[in-house]
């Protein structure tokens, strides 16, 4: 640690030093600044990380997360290129004489839509300092085969070198070996707890929704913090401000509507995006099951809206409300959900200084209720809440030197469990108390450019938490290490009295060597600290799972990652782009569990927790054909994942549920023609572990697996793989009189599983479904589930206009 | 929670998807050595009370598990009584103690009792209580109308009440018309009134999953559930208070063999070994073995579909 902070610090002399000779400079020629935001012509969307490039210096910039830039130059005339992908490049020769605003907008290039080729890229992942980040594209991710048509955010990253999921049906998803509760998962800044629809089969992301996905997977910036194994940085359109637009689609399971419109013509817009499934409409038609108040269905509502309060300030509002339903009659059932509100304020302070502030709210939770009448029910709700402050200032010092600062205010409330049980007519409340906690965070980040060749961005973050009152602390002594400990003591904390205190130092650092346009390499070194922990004891997390704040028991959990990788593209227009990263991962305070750990409504859960450390380490591989006809991406990771804890596999060290040695994920398209386009994708995963028994032993009536070598996750389930393939065909673009149509549409025709396997989800031992006879060995009998194990067909109708 | 809720959602979930598929298979398993194990579940019913001694097998070895014989098995209390079980003279590792008479049984309420069992230079040793256990205060049945998923049928409910102090622990077993419900996903174990330490409901009527616990779920071939029980039936429930060591036992017990599979796997934790009480003191070698002493408390009932509460 101490090395780093020295390595660091050196750094930062090394940066600043370049800032202030840069400085000195300027007393001798005056430095002038453009900025602006870049957005999109038809919809007035920011484009986020559009490129600014001005050919005198043969450098630039690109927007920030807003769609923001800030280029400062010394004055005399210059030609500047606005470009994105997919949009025609704008040029502007400029003579600086003063500050200057340049606000651009640029047009979709629809010529190249008709042509079906994807115009060459820049050079950026080879340009950029980032590494370990990973990008997806809306239109990319709508044409990717997905699960009965639907366009899957969460499905599709795991298309990615390093992401992962357990198998179909599991909740959220795995990166470089981490666990599903070490991502942040973020959606225009505000924390989602819980990322699935349907158990896991769908995400909570609307697409028609989203405007840009970012991965981080490693490189993690300061400004981020809480999570120890990724960020997904999801963001949301803010609507079109131009005039009235709608999408939607009817698919097999959800039907989506997404109308976006103006609140004053270029100067605030509105967007409305509503998902629901309609499988229990449908399953009304046809069976009497969902009688009685049975329910079955899930949606979700993204919101937003944005307004331009003079020239130098915007305001954004968004808004997620989403649940999954499940009754089985009018008492009984099961829901979830996440509830997200995030007030944003931009503000230029001049063209050199952006500001971003966000307040936000964000909820999870869940409730079951059980009982067919009033004298004998059971009701469970359980929820975290979240407020947040998020101020973050950007300083734009050229365009080779952006500093960053910020906080990060964070304030929890748990309620493990607001329970009720009545028997009989007696009631028992059986709620835990609620749990408080504080967490606070300042950063400072730094890119710095020493030409084209050497890049740098290092940062520090100082996390700081608190577990506060009012409340109880348990102390615990362990009897036999594995099994439930013993509790000493139990003291009540009334007040706002800070229970534990935890800090943690985060430096973060990522450096660039530029070998010529077409090859570099890269490094980066990052620490992050995670103070609440997602419990989760099953095959695969669900939404169930309770999120507990870290306490005097459950110390933070600490990652140190570092990654090595590199760049190259190949082709004229950086037709090919590869890269592969090397990364090693260890990680303290994991969490595991007691056999037999009771992790619902119990107030002495920590005393179910075991704690150990962690490794992960891999290897990425990862080529994309940006250009042609057929274009698409291969990724491969070679990876493991692990833990070591006291009296779990006899104290050694033992893979992860998600440890899978081979991810080989293949994704292709086919642009025939301006109609059609076909894709293909297949995947190809290691088998997972499983702990298999060695012999039997009866308890009573019972046989009971056992596993004399006491060893965990001793083996594997056979290997996952999978082709998938769709077909799109999109609507005539011409009337029959020539003249073009307004509104676009296109069908989706998919197959999902295409050779039918039966890909094993699990592997598991029992007796038998018979009643055993009396007297009688007790058969047993070992069982591969496949939760998909069939083709799955799929049909969508899509349009906007 | 009550596995029998996640049926219920589990049907609901393959409704719609219907794409899951389970097979038997016959994985080859690693090779282990041979384990002694102890069955050692004492009552105080009027009836003999059988400890086994016995080795490991394969798992997938369906056969009788070989008993090891030659043993001195034999319960201490803290009142120095001794009870010495006989070894039997039909199946091996089968050890015996006989009530004396009719009306006597093993133990007392509130004392506690040494399990001791020698052979082969080694010792092995466990401890437990007899706790108290509370009277069933009825059994009775109610009709309920069919849905989708079940056809009209009647349900038993046993009714008793935890006495008032936390850390009590019973496990529940019923019969229908004198066979034992003994599926894995008819364990019916309670701490006070509900289901855990962690969340206390002491001191009040059994809750409704434990009452109802004692019904079949069965199948027929068509895989369409059937009533619980038919008019006429009989219904027999004992009360065996075990100690808070041999319900942690029994609900890790019920974790690995109660397995429905199907989307109940999402929700499966790993397997793992359950921890024991036995313990050899001689050679301190792995071993299994659990050793509980309960009072029962029993009662029966029978379905006289004219005697039912209307509702």
């Amino acid at each position: 640690m101490r090395k780093v902070i020295k390595f660091l610090t050196f750094v930062f002399l090394l940066g600043s030093q370049f800032s202030y000779a840069d400085d000195s400079y300027t007393e001798l020629s005056e430095k002038i600044s453009i900025a602006g935001y870049i957005k999109d012509a038809s919809t007035g969307e920011a484009l986020i990380g559009a490129t600014v490039y001005i050919r005198e210096i043969q450098g630039g910039t690109t927007t920030n997360m807003y769609g923001f830039y800030s280029v400062t130059l010394e004055r005399g005339t210059y030609t500047i290129e606005f470009r994105y992908i997919g949009f025609l490049t704008v040029t502007k020769e400029i003579t600086l004489d003063k500050n200057t605003e340049i606000n651009i907008e640029l047009t979709e290039d629809t010529q190249q839509l008709e042509e079906v080729i994807v115009i060459g890229k820049t050079n950026t992942n080879v340009r950029r300092i980032d590494m370990s980040v990973n990008k997806l594209d809306i239109k990319t991710i709508e044409k990717i085969p997905a699960l009965l048509g639907e366009v899957d955010i969460i499905q599709s990253l795991q298309r990615l070198p390093g992401v992962s999921s357990v198998g179909e049906g599991a909740a959220g998803f795995n990166v470089r070996g981490g666990s599903v509760g070490q991502n942040l998962v973020l959606q225009d800044e505000a924390p989602i707890y819980n990322s699935s629809h349907l158990l896991g089969f769908f995400s909570v992301f609307n697409p028609d929704a989203v405007t840009d996905v970012k991965l981080y997977k490693g490189g993690i910036p300061a400004r981020y913090g809480g999570r120890i194994s990724s960020v997904l940085d999801i963001r949301l359109k803010d609507g079109n401000n131009k005039r009235f637009g709608a999408q939607g689609g009817i698919g097999t399971i959800f039907s989506r509507l997404t109308v976006e419109a103006p609140i004053v013509k270029n100067k605030g817009s509105f967007l409305i995006a509503g998902r629901r499934s309609y499988i229990d409409v449908f399953a009304k038609l046809f069976t009497d099951v969902l009688s009685e108040g049975a329910q079955l269905y899930f949606y979700d509502l993204t919101l937003k809206a944005n307004y331009d309060i003079g020239k130098k300030d915007k305001i954004f509002l968004s808004g997620y409300l989403g649940r999954d339903v499940f009754k089985f009659d009018a008492n009984q059932g099961f829901s979830w959900g996440n509830n997200t509100a995030t007030l944003r304020w931009n503000h230029i302070f001049n063209d050199r200084l952006f500001s971003n502030m966000n307040f936000i709210i964000s909820d999870y939770d869940y409730s079951l209720a059980f009982g067919e009448d009033d004298l004998d029910r059971f009701e469970w709700k359980s929820k975290i809440r979240t407020f947040s402050f998020k101020p973050n200032l950007t300083f734009f010092v050229n365009t080779n030197n952006i500093w960053d600062f910020g906080a990060e205010l964070n304030y929890y409330i748990f309620t493990p469990a607001n329970a009720i049980g009545v028997s009989n007519g007696e009631s028992t409340d059986i709620s835990l108390p609620l749990k408080y906690a504080f967490e606070w965070s300042l950063y400072f980040n730094n890119e710095v450019n020493f030409g084209d060749q050497f890049g740098l961005q290092y940062g520090l973050r100082g996390s700081g938490y608190s577990y506060i009152g009012p409340g109880y602390i348990y102390e615990f002594e362990t009897i036999i290490p594995g099994q439930r400990q013993n509790l000493v003591s139990e003291t009540r904390v009334e007040g706002r009295e800070v229970i534990q205190n935890y800090f943690n130092l985060e430096p973060r650092i990522s450096l660039k060597y530029q070998i010529n346009q077409k090859n570099s390499i890269k490094a980066s070194y990052n620490r992050l600290s995670q103070n609440i922990h997602l419990i989760s004891n099953t095959t695969a997390s669900n939404p169930l799972d309770v999120w507990v704040p870290g306490t005097n028991n459950i110390k933070p959990e600490l990652a140190n990652q570092y990654a090595f990788g590199y760049f190259k593209n190949f082709g004229v227009n950086n037709d090919y782009e590869t890269s592969v990263e090397v990364y090693y991962r260890n990680t303290d305070n994991q969490i595991e569990y007691i056999d037999g750990a009771d992790l619902l409504i119990n107030q002495y859960l920590e005393g179910d927790l075991l704690f150990g450390i962690g490794r992960a380490y891999g290897l990425e591989f990862y080529v994309k054909k940006n250009t042609g006809k057929l274009n698409g991406w291969i990724s491969y990771t070679l990876g493991r994942s692990e833990l070591k804890v006291n009296s779990i596999n006899n104290n050694e060290w033992y893979p992860t549920r998600f440890d899978q040695l081979h991810n080989l994920k293949i994704t292709g398209f086919y642009d025939l023609n301006e109609r059609w386009t076909f894709s293909a994708s297949f995947s190809y995963i290691s088998g997972t572990p499983t702990t298999f028994p060695t012999s039997r032993f009866q308890s009573q009536e019972y046989v009971v697996p056992y596993n004399y070598l006491s060893s965990r996750n001793n083996t594997r389930i056979p290997d996952y793989h999978r082709l998938d393939v769709s077909v799109i065909l999109n609507g005539k673009k011409y009337k029959k009189n020539g003249k073009e149509r307004k509104n676009r549409d296109y069908w989706v025709f998919g197959v999902y599983n295409a050779y039918a396997r039966e890909n094993p989800f699990s592997i598991y031992f029992s007796q038998g479904t018979d009643r055993p006879a009396a007297g009688e060995p007790v058969p047993t009998y070992g069982t591969q589930l496949a939760i998909i194990g069939t083709i799955i067909p799929a049909i969508s109708y899509n349009f906007n206009f | 929670m009550k596995m029998i809720r996640f049926h219920y959602i589990a049907i609901l979930l393959s409704m719609i998807l219907i794409w899951g598929c389970e097979k038997n298979i016959n994985p080859e398993l690693p090779e282990a050595p041979p384990l002694t194990f102890v069955d050692a579940w004492i009552t105080n019913k009027n009836e003999p009370q059988v400890i086994r001694l016995n080795e490991t097998l394969p798992y997938f070895e369906n056969s009788e598990f070989p008993g090891i014989s030659g043993a001195d098995v034999r319960i201490t209390d803290n009142e120095n009584n001794e009870y010495l079980f006989i070894e039997s003279e039909i199946t091996e590792g089968e050890y015996t103690w006989t009530p004396p008479s009719d009306t006597e049984t093993f133990g007392k309420i509130g004392n506690q009792y040494t399990l001791t069992i020698s052979y082969d230079n080694t010792i092995l040793e466990s401890a437990s209580v007899m706790n108290r256990v509370p009277e069933i205060d009825s059994i009775s049945f109610r009709f309920e109308e069919g849905n989708s998923f079940f056809p009209d049928s009647y349900f038993a409910q046993v009714y008793a009440v935890d006495p008032l102090g936390p850390g009590d622990t019973y496990w529940i077993k019923a019969y229908k018309n004198g066979v034992y419900l003994n599926k894995p996903d008819e364990i019916n174990i309670a701490y006070d009134a509900a289901f855990s330490a962690g969340s206390v409901v002491d001191g009040i009527t059994f809750i409704q999953p434990i009452r109802d616990g004692i019904n079949p779920f069965e199948q027929d071939e068509n895989d369409e559930f059937l009533s619980p029980y038919a008019p006429g039936d009989s219904v027999y429930v004992e009360i065996h208070s075990i100690s808070n060591f041999a319900f942690y036992y029994l609900t890790q017990v019920r974790v690995q063999i109660d397995r429905p599979g199907g989307f109940a796997e999402l929700f499966a934790t790993p397997l793992s070994n359950v921890v024991t009480n036995v313990v050899d003191v001689t050679n301190n070698e792995p071993l299994i073995g659990f050793f509980n002493v309960a009072a029962v408390s029993s009662k029966a009932n029978w379905l006289d579909p004219g005697n039912l509460p209307v509702e």
